[in-house]
């Protein structure tokens, strides 16, 4: 008998997937346009913004486009003067979009595969909250095949089907530091599915107004059996066995959306839309590993966010039959509650501008870019579970560029 | 086309004008009402940075004094110079080092021997032996003596019976007779931090209360005040700590009465407690059945139990009959406890008001680990707790801080002084500091 210790190591990394990571970039004319078009008939982007518009696209649609994403965020723990901002990391949220159907048909199909949810954030391995976060790299794809059906002169509608194929990938610091004095790892590394359905209603009472609704569902993603790689030194790596897995289910929430058109003039188009993006589904965030030991527990921890609203307003002024100029600009209010602000995506209410341009290169080929602008408000949190404390503030620079073919 | 490039121009340009970073602003550093010009800290080994069961250049290094002075750079901090081993010399005293996990999950720990600055032992008389290290000649602004009590800072002999206050002097032993107080006011200072008093409860309480004795509270008191009076006297501000609660270190909580009786019951069910030669009341002694409220010291080796043991009344096992009681120095009991606890309060109580008649900065370490010892401390994402090596604050000799808790500690000096002061010296990165080092 040696010394006799009551020695657990009760260093269970708490991993965490935050924030609303929903990224509002599903087409370049509507980026141009404050990411606006539920109430509008544009291009192939309806599939995503309204399948109950799809059926009124003149042409048949093949599109696709890429918005990518630099995401600047700036922490300043409370009580100091250092600042710690994230790595230069570009994301490269995108879409395509495929319409066809008979000419002037009462009935048109689409495909879509966008990317409405994600996150790339990359804090490094040396930053105050290190053993939060290192770096997240979220992406979710979304496929959905459409329908869309014209009822009468006024009233469309339109569905479909999702299957989102997510992946995440997730580092952090663990507090067993090995003889030289370096951290332990923490990755979590996989791929997930998940299901869900859209649906849209569009309705043209005038030549002068149209007015879109839809609901896109709740996307239930579950991570299996996923790698759960963690690298600690020597002496304690029994407690952090290898090779072992994890579970995890991370809800994405639905989105009901308003949107109304306007059409003062010939070259004018204004837009509005109203998101409701129903974040309270996200309670808790589980990780379940398969092997545990007194070192590595499942974990549970809260997270307990709000609904959120999005309100958005852009413009479209066709400067010629070429060209068309767009702008926009909206304000998002935050899913996260205080005391649950985490470093994956500190978020924020967060306003934003836009603008972009559409030009006609050939018959039947269109280009468009967009540029948008967006800043999270600075917010000084203490995180409830990791105590992590001070203030975050984010810009986002999101240019992006699409190619459109119809015939 | 000549209007998309436009178009492409603005934008190229709006990215590159606006890709630059967010900045929040801070508040402007300001010292407030103190001058940090010349900062010294004054204290034992806690102060010195001793960790792991030894002073070594490591722990010097990440001393609280030394994070608080590199923190306190930005308000008109001035250089803070520490009493360092050499980088050839860099093991110091010797300290314990981890080099794995028994398979029944008990920490294997072995000394350093090499590079140290040992040099010699110096027999004193009427004392024992004097450790000796390499001297130090340079400016000091770190006077953390380990082992120093409060008791001993007028002793003009003092340094040539503590080798590291002696290597700080330039005389040899036993030639010394500089008193601490005398030495470390010669230089004007602008401020000063004091956490002197530990040794004055924990010496008697880690010797389980058998090795020595408790500071009597006056002159606790008369010291303590005669301390802060010296250090004032020349306009100086500054912070005391309180003395923590001996018994929320896991020097005392770590081999538990619990544990080995559990693990001697495992081998032999019939056993039924573990006897301890307790203190009844004065100086008396007797044998008794331990109890929880007995702690026992880390350092006891729990191989010594049920070894027989020949007495008046024959072999008999150890730590497992009245006639063969643990040792009394492996085993602060509760009475012993009483004791202490009395005598920390009571130090505290003095500690507090002469800070408070002088406007200092008061840190109360007191409750701070209480607290600790409680509930744990959760921070930028690390859960820390006062249990030994899986905590994270206290290093391998269960007494002493790691970086980390050294740096925890130099946060909330510098959150007192800031309250006190209207200063805001910035907070440490706690982050930015190790643990413990594991193989």
């Amino acid at each position: 008998m040696k010394k006799i210790l009551l020695l657990v190591l009760a260093l269970i990394p708490v991993l965490t997937f935050a924030q609303g990571f929903q990224v509002n970039l599903e087409g370049q004319k509507q980026i141009g346009m404050g990411h606006t078009g539920t109430g509008l008939v544009q291009d192939g982007a309806s599939v995503f913004f309204n399948p109950g518009a799809v059926v009124l696209l003149p042409e048949n649609y093949i599109q696709a486009g890429i918005s990518p994403l630099l995401f600047k965020s700036d922490f300043n723990p409370s009580g100091t003067n250092a600042q710690y901002q994230s790595l230069n990391k570009v994301a490269t949220p995108f879409n395509f979009y495929a319409v066809w159907g008979p000419k002037s048909s009462w009935w048109k199909l689409g495909l879509g595969v966008y990317t409405p949810f994600g996150g790339l954030t990359d804090w490094g391995k040396s930053w105050q909250g290190k053993y939060v976060l290192e770096s997240l790299d979220l992406k979710a794809i979304y496929f959905q095949p459409t329908l869309s059906i014209k009822i009468n002169k006024v009233l469309s509608i339109g569905g479909g089907f999702v299957y989102n194929r997510g992946s995440v990938d997730l580092t952090q610091a663990i507090p067993l530091g090995n003889s030289s004095g370096q951290d332990g790892q923490a990755e979590l590394k996989g791929t997930g599915k998940g299901y869900g359905w859209n649906a849209g209603l569009y309705i043209k009472p005038s030549s002068k107004i149209s007015i879109g609704l839809t609901h896109r569902s709740k996307v239930s993603t579950t991570i299996n059996n996923s790698d759960a790689i963690f690298t600690v030194p020597a002496s304690v790596q029994g407690g952090f066995p290898q090779p072992n897995t994890f579970t995890a289910t991370i809800p994405l929430p639905a989105t009901n959306s308003l949107g109304i058109g306007f059409y003062p003039t010939d070259r004018w188009t204004v837009a509005l839309d109203v998101n409701l993006i129903n974040w309270n589904v996200y309670k808790v965030l589980a990780f379940d590993y398969k092997t545990n030991t007194s070192s590595l527990q499942d974990t549970y921890s809260q997270r307990n966010y709000k609904n959120a609203v999005s309100l958005r307003a852009g413009a479209q002024y066709k400067a010629n039959t070429k060209t068309a100029l767009r702008f926009g600009g909206g304000y998002a209010s935050t899913a996260v509650r205080d005391g649950y602000v985490t470093p994956e995506a500190p978020d924020a209410n967060r306003v934003y501008v836009t603008a972009g341009l559409g030009y006609k290169l050939a018959k039947g080929l269109d280009v468009d870019v967009s540029f948008e602008y967006e800043h999270l408000m600075s917010r000084t949190q203490t995180n409830i579970q990791s105590q992590l404390s001070g203030t975050f503030e984010t810009n986002v620079y999101i240019p992006g560029i699409s190619l459109a073919y119809h015939w | 086309m000549k209007t998309l490039k436009h178009f492409i121009y603005i934008i190229v340009g709006l990215v590159g004008l606006v890709a630059c970073k967010p900045e929040i602003n801070t508040p402007k550093p300001s010292h407030g009402t103190a001058n940090f010009s010349r900062f010294i800290a004054v204290g034992n080994s806690l102060t010195a940075g001793y960790a792991d069961g030894g002073l070594y250049l490591q722990g010097q290094l990440n001393s609280y004094p030394a994070i608080m002075a590199k923190q306190m750079l930005s308000v008109g901090g001035g250089t803070f110079t520490q009493p360092l081993f050499s980088t050839a010399q860099s093991n110091g005293s010797g300290y314990l080092q981890l080099t794995g996990f028994s398979s029944t999950g008990s920490p294997i720990t072995a000394p350093v021997t090499s590079n140290l600055a040992v040099r010699g032992i110096l027999p004193v008389p009427g004392f024992g032996n004097v450790t000796l290290y390499s001297k130090y000649s340079g400016d000091i602004n770190n006077y953390g003596v380990p082992g120093i009590k409060l008791l001993n800072i007028t002793y003009a002999p003092y340094g040539n019976l503590n080798g590291f206050y002696e290597r700080l002097l330039p005389g040899d032993s036993p030639t010394n007779t500089t008193p601490y107080l005398a030495f470390i006011t010669a230089k004007p200072f602008t401020f000063f931090s004091n956490w002197l008093g530990n040794n004055d409860a924990l010496a008697y309480a880690t010797s389980g209360g058998a090795g020595d004795v408790l500071t009597d509270p006056t002159t606790f008191a008369a010291l303590n005040t005669l301390l802060i009076n010296t250090l004032t006297q020349g306009g100086a501000k500054g912070v005391v700590a309180t003395i923590p609660d001996v018994t929320s270190i896991p020097y005392f909580n770590t081999v538990t009465e619990g544990a080995i009786l559990a693990a001697v019951q495992k081998a032999n069910p019939s056993v039924t407690g573990l006897y301890i030669n307790a203190l009844v009341s004065g100086t008396t002694y007797a044998p008794r059945v331990a109890t929880p409220t007995d702690l026992i010291v880390l350092t006891f080796p729990t191989s010594k139990i049920g070894q027989p043991v020949s007495t008046p009344y024959g072999t008999l096992p150890y730590g497992l009959t009245p006639y063969t009681p643990i040792d009394n120095q492996y085993v602060l009991d509760a009475n012993e406890v009483t004791l202490t606890e009395n005598a920390v309060t009571a130090f505290n109580s003095s500690i507090t008001s002469t800070a408070n008649a002088k406007g200092l900065a008061v840190f109360d370490a007191y409750t701070f680990l209480k607290n600790i010892k409680s509930n744990g401390l959760v921070t930028n994402g690390i859960s820390l707790n006062s249990n030994y090596i899986s905590g994270g604050l206290f290093s391998l000799d269960g007494v002493h801080l790691t970086p980390r808790g050294y740096a925890i500690v130099a946060n909330e000096f510098i959150k007192a002084i800031n309250s006190k002061y209207g200063s805001n010296i910035p907070l440490a990165d706690v982050a930015a500091y190790g643990g413990i080092k594991f193989p």
